[in-house]
């Protein structure tokens, strides 16, 4: 995420009717995420419930986390590497989000960084069992390192396994990080960096 | 690759050919005749009415049908008949190709499908030829660091020892190859040999899969020898004698003894299916587990003979619960007494009783192997522990409970020399 | 009670320190898989005390495609068919899950025709999923009728879904805006006689095969996932409701028209391998009395596909959707930068979820319940590899 376009989530538009409505109605324009060009004007009213997760998560670690988009049923934070273990334990301790459904990393060669999201889900809490809040992070391309999750959550191991071989994200007290999907005798450059092509395309 | 030699001449073929008889002719006439006439010098040949069987008469059967009968009526007094096709060995394999017809068109119908169809046109009975054939034409792999001599002898030894249980089996009265007076000890000292080979060839083949198998078939097999002597005994306390025509015969005098030993039955039904490795006992070629057990490593006819072993198994088993327990070759008299056939009169062949008892004999054969076909469609396999368990612990208790019964009915004078049931 | 866990570490200790203090090889190590008739495209080393599984390390990844990567090459409605290969057999569930996804980013409405054609064809299609699957837990456990019954009961639902799509197993029906075309004539009445018919059938699986002892005597009490163990592994689908936790993403997070449909979360709370064996089933019973209602409340015409702009591009963003396929939450990550292909395509499947548990349910069990607890975790091993 670079820097200009972090913080607009809260701006007034039309109010959608329920948290846990069928169809999610669709943002006319969506936030601007990562590689976004230039930030959006207009923004819909993000949901009571939603806004108040997020209102509980900025009220305990303030200028920290930062609160990428709120819309029905998603949050997106955005947290600094060394914070991310503090916050993702505040988020199971206290939040009730209890698993990890997914993690992947996605490459931004023009901001020479890459960003690993967590998606956290929670069986234990009804009222959050609809919601995926996104807990991202970000880390340098060319020393592509973060700490593990793998103690708050241990639902994450296999998909942090899977990005290390994939982006090349080293996860500092990963018991394994080694091959998992790709063939031993790999020896290319991680395949989801943008900087890999496909032969032939 | 197909491909003939590119200066093909069809007269340096058909020369290469005439070459080749001409070599075979010569030899025939300079080796083969020789040896020919010299062993039938040193073999007595037997006498057929008063005349001496020589290759001469021999051939004449094929144009004289007069000569034909008394021949064959001479060589089905042979112990080598006897060994070699009727209660022997292609009786046995005979029953057990037809088993495994049974068995896919049974399951077939049992799991809503088919079954083979397209090989022999009539509901694909000559599937089990084909299938044989694709078995001789393939390659048998022997894996490297094998125990060669063992693989090799495994499956020989496998189809020995079945066809040896099967030379045990009474089907008609005097039709038995060895007729022992300990012939039921004699049929569980050979079913002894099974896990032997098993763990044999598990161990010669130098896998691990087949390896974890052989171990699964010693433990399950040795777990049911125990309750299968066992629920045996019974009969043999209702018959006295261990000789199995003489069980069949003292059956013949009563009733059967399915009918005051039900339960020995049963568990002698159960101990089969564990000594057969059938479903739900089939831990030793586990599928989904340890791959096939301890066939992982056989190939072609390896393969071939060590499932024509297990089904001369199924029979041989199957016939000996008939003999215990459901009365051997006892029934109705359905063949007449005279039978005359209008071309070639083959009345001197002809035995009414001994036609009749092997009729009724493998019909009760093949309902039992029906009983023995039956849980594969109904049953998952079950787990070595609970196996284990059910053979040293629940099995062997049920034996004592007919053991005690079938010692009542005999003190209490009910069977036994001059009991109340005895005709 | 101690969790799974410290079960696993403790066991994994005692395994270690068996190969420590006999030099010789007590343990022995098997290589279950790539072709072991019992694993699948997959491969798990397990070591082994005895009987008794001292160790489990899975290896997944032989039918790897690259499927995300491949999805960075390729345009929005490019990327449907070959998005379904990684589970052939759920291929309507998986496109389904992507269509919502790119739905949300481009920024297009479903006709409510669309939405009910879309939910019969996503569960008839998990019936032939699930009925596969249960076809190979049959034959895994040794029990060949079911491994033929399901077979051939599929094959219907087959029948079903090529009469709707044109095509037996994948069937790339499922686009952004709605379903490729419309039913046919006659599929109605089609589709309420062939669930009837399996509603029969359904009773005779379980006499033959759930009420069959020697099967409960294989599953029970097999495997345990406790409710705790199965949050904090965050397992998903049958294996996650077999263990207490009623979710399902068509409850929790209703897509489409499944919020105006009555049904209940099966689930079952004793966590062992009868359990997560027998929850598909329950599933396959509630999928049925979902069919009959969505053809009932179906509306009789309409469009069923929104108007599409040949290269449909959104603005810059993320979606994050998810649909309940037959092994659990899929989830579709999907980040656009504007242009018609999308930046980054995150799939996340239940398969690859569940195999997590593997290990920890392997662990202190013996080599005969390895098939029993290995593919009642519902996996998927092309899936998991996408």
């Amino acid at each position: 995420m670079s820097g200009e376009n972090k913080e607009q989530p809260k701006k007034p538009a039309a109010t959608p009717p329920k948290p846990t409505a069928a169809k999610p109605p669709v943002p006319a324009k969506p936030p601007a995420p990562a590689a976004a060009t230039a930030p959006q004007k207009k923004e819909p009213e993000p949901p009571a419930f939603e806004k108040g997760i997020a209102d509980q998560i900025k009220k305990r670690f303030g200028e920290a986390v930062k609160v990428v988009f709120i819309r029905p049923l998603r949050i997106k934070l955005m947290v600094e590497p060394r914070d991310i273990v503090e916050v993702a334990t505040f988020l199971r301790d206290t939040m009730g989000l209890d698993h990890a459904e997914s993690a992947g990393g996605t490459d931004y060669p023009k901001d020479n960084q890459i960003e690993m999201s967590y998606h956290l889900g929670s069986y234990g809490r009804e009222d959050l069992a609809s919601h995926v809040l996104s807990l991202s992070t970000r880390t340098a391309r060319d020393d592509a390192r973060l700490p593990t999750l793998i103690n708050v959550y241990k639902s994450v191991e296999y998909h942090e396994r899977e990005t290390f071989e994939m982006l090349g994200i080293y996860f500092e007290g990963h018991p394994r990080n080694d091959r998992f999907l790709l063939p031993e005798d790999w020896a290319d450059i991680p395949p989801l960096r943008k900087d890999f092509r496909i032969k032939g395309r | 690759m197909a491909s003939y030699p590119q200066n093909f001449r069809f007269g340096e073929f058909v020369g290469s050919i005439l070459w080749l008889v001409f070599w075979v002719l010569i030899i025939v006439t300079l080796v083969g005749l020789p040896l020919v006439f010299i062993v039938l010098f040193y073999v007595p040949l037997p006498p057929i009415g008063d005349e001496v069987l020589t290759p001469y008469l021999f051939l004449t059967m094929v144009v004289d049908p007069s000569r034909t009968i008394p021949i064959v009526e001479h060589l089905m007094t042979t112990d080598l008949f006897r060994v070699a096709v009727f209660p022997g060995f292609t009786y046995g394999a005979l029953i057990g190709g037809l088993t495994i017809f049974i068995e896919r068109k049974f399951l077939a119908k049992m799991q809503l499908r088919v079954g083979p169809l397209y090989a022999g046109k009539i509901e694909g009975i000559f599937q089990l030829i084909a299938d044989g054939l694709k078995l001789i034409a393939k390659e048998i792999i022997v894996p490297s660091g094998a125990d060669k001599p063992i693989f090799w002898a495994a499956p020989i030894a496998f189809v020995s020892v079945s066809a040896a249980v099967v030379t045990l089996i009474p089907v008609a009265p005097g039709w038995v190859v060895a007729d022992l007076d300990v012939g039921l000890l004699a049929v569980f000292a050979i079913l002894g040999f099974f896990p032997l080979i098993a763990l044999l060839f598990s161990w010669a083949s130098n896998s691990k899969y087949p390896f974890i198998g052989g171990l699964r078939a010693l433990h399950q097999m040795i777990a049911f020898e125990i309750p299968f002597i066992l629920s045996a005994l019974s009969v043999v306390i209702l018959s006295g004698t261990l000789n199995l025509t003489g069980v069949v015969e003292a059956q013949l005098q009563s009733y059967w003894f399915i009918f005051f030993v039900p339960i020995s039955a049963f568990v002698f039904y159960i101990s089969s299916l564990a000594e057969l490795e059938r479903i739900p006992f089939d831990l030793p070629e586990a599928e989904s587990e340890i791959v096939a057990g301890w066939l992982t490593e056989t190939s072609g006819m390896i393969y071939g003979l060590l499932q024509l072993g297990s089904y001369i198994k199924t029979y041989a088993l199957a016939a000996l619960f008939v003999v215990l327990f459901l009365g051997g070759w006892a029934g109705p008299q359905v063949f007449p007494q005279e039978f005359h056939t209008p071309l070639v009169d083959i009345s001197p062949l002809y035995d009414p009783v001994a036609a009749n008892a092997t009729l009724w004999f493998t019909l009760k054969t093949f309902g039992m192997i029906m009983l023995f076909l039956l849980p594969r469609g109904i049953s998952p396999r079950i787990r070595i522990d609970i196996l284990l368990h059910t053979g040293w612990y629940k099995l062997i208790v049920l034996t004592f409970i007919n053991m005690f019964i079938a010692l009542a009915l005999i003190y209490g004078g009910i069977l036994g020399p001059g009991g109340l049931l005895v005709r | 009670m101690t969790s799974l866990e410290d079960k696993f570490e403790e066991t994994k200790r005692l395994g270690l320190q068996i190969v420590r203090e006999s030099e010789d090889e007590r343990l022995m190590t098997l290589s279950v898989g790539p072709q072991h008739p019992g694993s699948g495209h997959f491969r798990f080393t397990i070591k082994l005390d005895g009987d008794y599984i001292v160790y489990c390390d899975p290896d997944p990844g032989y039918v790897h495609r690259g499927e995300e990567k491949m999805c960075e090459y390729r345009n929005f409605i490019q990327n449907i068919p070959h998005l379904e290969r990684p589970v052939i057999h759920d291929s309507t569930n998986i496109t389904y899950a992507y269509s919502l996804a790119v739905e949300e980013l481009v920024g297009i409405e479903v006709p409510r025709r669309g939405q009910f054609i879309r939910a019969i064809a996503s569960e008839l299609n998990r019936q032939v999923y699930t009925l596969y699957w249960l076809a190979i837990y049959g034959i895994f456990l040794g029990h060949s009728t079911m491994f033929m019954w399901p077979t051939g009961d599929r094959e219907l639902f087959i029948d079903l879904l090529e009469a709707l799509t044109g095509a037996r197993v994948t069937h790339a029906y499922n686009i952004p805006g709605g379903v490729r075309n419309d039913m046919p004539e006659g599929f109605r009445d089609r589709c309420l006689r062939q669930v009837h018919y399996f509603e029969k059938r359904l009773k005779e699986y379980e006499d033959i095969f759930y009420n069959n002892p020697l099967f409960r005597q294989r599953t029970e009490q097999v495997g345990v996932l406790t409710k705790d163990d199965a949050a904090k592994l965050g397992v998903t689908g049958s294996v996650v409701r077999a263990s207490g936790i009623p979710y399902d993403i068509r409850k929790a997070e209703p897509y489409d028209i499944y919020n105006e449909i009555d049904f209940k979360v099966q689930y079952m709370k004793t966590g062992d391998s009868f359990a997560r064996s027998y929850t598909p089933f329950l599933d396959m019973r509630e999928s049925c009395h979902i069919i009959e209602q969505l053809l009932d409340k179906m509306p009789q015409s309409g469009e069923v596909r929104a108007k599409l702009q040949p290269n449909p591009k959104g603005p810059p963003g993320e979606a994050y959707r998810r649909v309940e396929s037959g092994r659990g939450a899929l989830g579709f990550h999907i980040i656009s930068d504007g242009t018609p292909k999308p930046y980054r395509v995150k799939i996340s499947v239940g398969s690859f979820r569940n195999i997590l548990a593997l290990p920890y349910l392997l662990v202190g069990q013996r080599l005969a319940d390895m098939p029993a607890i290995y593919w009642s975790l519902n996996y998927w091993p092309v899936e998991a590899d996408r």
